[in-house]
């Protein structure tokens, strides 16, 4: 793609990347709770990559405070263990995010890219691609992940984001295709064709930039879906518990700890339920934020 | 009726296709769990104190096939077993048909995920209305962001969040299992009233989860069609506000009924989460259990009529659409 970078383009794709972040500022101004969704998006993400350096690898268990209320010392009390909870959400949400962000990337890679080859190529292609991702759309995806935890332990965070984005495409090639197939009926892409441009530079230098945050908001429900997901397998108990991670406190809290029965371990059941709740509102705020700055038709001036 | 008679054949030969490539999804699943469960059966009734004879015919019984032939044998026999709705004998509970005990825990599913859907229909379509007609408003706003919240946040989530706070910390709705043990089932009041009390907070989780989208759905269904002329020509006329409305409402809840697939769809698929919560003894918990007591008949049985029931709802909710769109109706095919 690199190779048919011309001065030209890159003067005026400049001034439109400007007048883009012109844009994202404005409407990030106009109300501050997209701010508060843009900082509590990063705020995790430094939680989870420093996060876990404050603790060590395992976290000391101690026989002194077993299933302690919230305190001052342990602001979500301790688990059956004696653990703090919250640092316990802490070290537990790298393995979250960074499924998260190896799940966004696949989700993104393949969904634009069949959405974008669909679109653009429509004909015998585009049918078959858009019968099987109806398919994969149908079939409801969390029982299946459950059958596939049967032969499949999704040890580690970066196969848990694989899987989960394999699964995921399905909505982002749906949305890419439908954008795809509005665009190319426009002006600036039949003009571009009509000079003879390939098909390479059409999508990568006409179709793409102009789609980015329409595939980023897009991307971002995906990620949200699988986020639910494997804090949700964890949660369900059929995976092992290895991992540290919200869903596997999810379960202990619940089903061990009998925190829905008792008030007695409440924190332990409270932090990972808030911890999502805030990325929810996170990403809410962000993509509501998203869907202005690229539908211009909802803004209310 | 042609037209919809067409779409109905279609929908058909897509559903049996997709029915076919899940069965075949979880033959291979069946076929590829490691640590050979009926190896591990075999191995559990030798235990019991029979003798290896006995022991093998016991789980020949049990698995309906012998890991013998080749893997196409296999298949074939699976299939054609799938073909006489024979799908096996349920381990865990021993001796009983994977259908019958998939038909006695589909209807724990069906009903409050119906009931939840409703019911998250009706309340979102009319705030959605309103979320769309005063959407520069405080009101309108507050409204649009309750929707996208309840929208993001995980059905877990909110089953957790609300047996937290109506089942222990204010203990005034149960939160374990459908009904109250201690009544006898029939239409007794009784018993009735303990089903209703222990399906409030489950339906209560599936309507709320649901409402968000279809405030959303409503709320820019209306304002696009807002934007028409013939909403415009109305004022123009002086026609009442009533009347108006109730074109907006109309015209603006068609494109809804797709969604209501979709929905119906994302619900039974989720109950998996609600009824493990609720410990409600549907396909979702059944899903589960049969997972941890590797009964992997009853697995893939569980699984398949999950599928099956998203893949009719996709259809009725096509169908029905078809049929109360005059614009589907009169023939026009779209895209």
């Amino acid at each position: 793609m690199s190779a048919t970078l011309l001065p030209e383009t890159t003067s005026t794709s400049a001034t439109m990347r400007r007048n883009f972040w012109l844009g994202v500022w404005r409407v990030m101004r106009r109300k501050p709770s997209r701010m508060v969704g843009v900082v509590i998006l990063v705020g995790f993400v430094l939680t989870a990559v420093f996060g876990p350096l404050l603790y060590p690898e395992h976290l000391p268990s101690n026989a002194d405070a077993i299933s302690r209320p919230p305190s001052w010392e342990h602001w979500f009390g301790t688990d059956p263990q004696g653990r703090d909870v919250l640092a316990l959400v802490i070290t537990g949400s790298r393995y979250v995010l960074l499924s998260a962000g190896v799940t966004a990337f696949i989700t993104v890679v393949l969904g634009t890219a069949i959405g974008l080859f669909s679109g653009f190529k429509r004909g015998r292609w585009d049918t078959v691609l858009m019968r099987i991702t109806d398919m994969k759309l149908t079939i409801p995806s969390l029982p299946l992940l459950l059958v596939l935890a049967t032969v499949w332990k999704f040890g580690n965070p970066i196969q848990m984001g694989l899987v989960l984005g394999l699964f995921g495409w399905g909505g982002v090639a749906r949305a890419v295709r439908a954008q795809t197939l509005s665009l190319r009926e426009r002006g600036f892409i039949e003009a571009a064709r009509g000079l003879g441009l390939s098909t390479r530079h059409i999508i990568g230098k006409e179709l793409l930039p102009s789609m980015a945050p329409y595939i980023a908001m897009n991307m971002l429900i995906a990620v949200t879906g699988a986020v639910y997901a494997q804090v949700g397998l964890f949660f369900l108990g059929v995976l092992p518990y290895e991992s540290d991670n919200w869903g596997v406190m999810l379960n202990l809290a619940v089903f061990q700890a009998g925190a829905m029965i008792t008030p007695y371990a409440l924190g332990y059941l409270l932090a990972p339920l808030l911890a999502i709740l805030l990325l929810t509102l996170g990403i809410v705020l962000v993509v509501d934020a998203m869907d202005e700055i690229f539908n211009p038709r909802l803004r209310e001036e | 009726m042609t037209i919809i008679a067409r779409r109905l054949a279609g929908h058909l030969a897509r559903g049996l296709v997709m029915i076919l490539v899940v069965a075949t999804i979880s033959f291979f699943i069946v076929n590829n769990i490691p640590g050979d469960p009926m190896a591990a059966r075999y191995e559990k009734l030798i235990e019991q104190g029979m003798s290896p004879e006995a022991a093998a015919q016991g789980v020949k019984v049990l698995y309906g096939f012998l890991p013998t032939g080749t893997l196409w044998e296999q298949y074939t026999d699976y299939m054609s077993g799938l073909v006489r709705l024979d799908l096996g004998v349920s381990v865990s509970r021993p001796g009983t048909p994977v259908l019958d005990v998939l038909g006695e825990a589909a209807k724990w599913t069906v009903l409050p995920v119906l009931a939840g859907t409703l019911l998250s229909f009706l309340v979102g379509i009319m705030l959605g209305v309103y979320a769309a007609i005063k959407r520069t408003g405080k009101l309108g706003d507050a409204l649009a962001i309750s929707g996208s919240l309840l929208h993001g946040i995980p059905q877990y989530v909110l089953a957790m969040l609300l047996v937290v706070i109506f089942a222990t910390l204010i203990p005034i709705l149960p939160a374990d299992g459908p009904v109250d043990i201690l009544f006898e089932p029939g239409f007794n009041a009784g018993y009735i009233g303990s089903l209703i009390e222990h399906a409030v907070l489950p339906v209560a989780t599936y309507a709320l989860s649901a409402y968000g989208g279809w405030i959303l759905a409503m709320k820019s269904s209306v304002v696009t069609v807002l934007g028409d002329d013939f909403i415009l020509a109305a004022e123009l006329r002086g026609m009442k506000r009533s009347i108006i409305f109730r074109y907006i409402a109309r015209n603006a809840i068609l494109p809804l009924f797709t969604i209501l697939a979709l929905s119906l769809g994302l619900l039974l698929g989720g109950a998996v989460f609600i009824e493990k919560i609720f410990n409600y003894p549907g396909l979702g918990l059944l899903l589960i259990s049969s997972i941890n007591d590797r009964d992997y008949a009853l697995m893939g049985g569980a699984f398949l009529l999950i599928t099956v029931a998203v893949i009719v709802a996709n259809i009725v909710a096509d169908l029905f659409y078809a049929v109360i769109d005059p614009r589907v109706r009169s023939g026009e095919e779209a895209g």
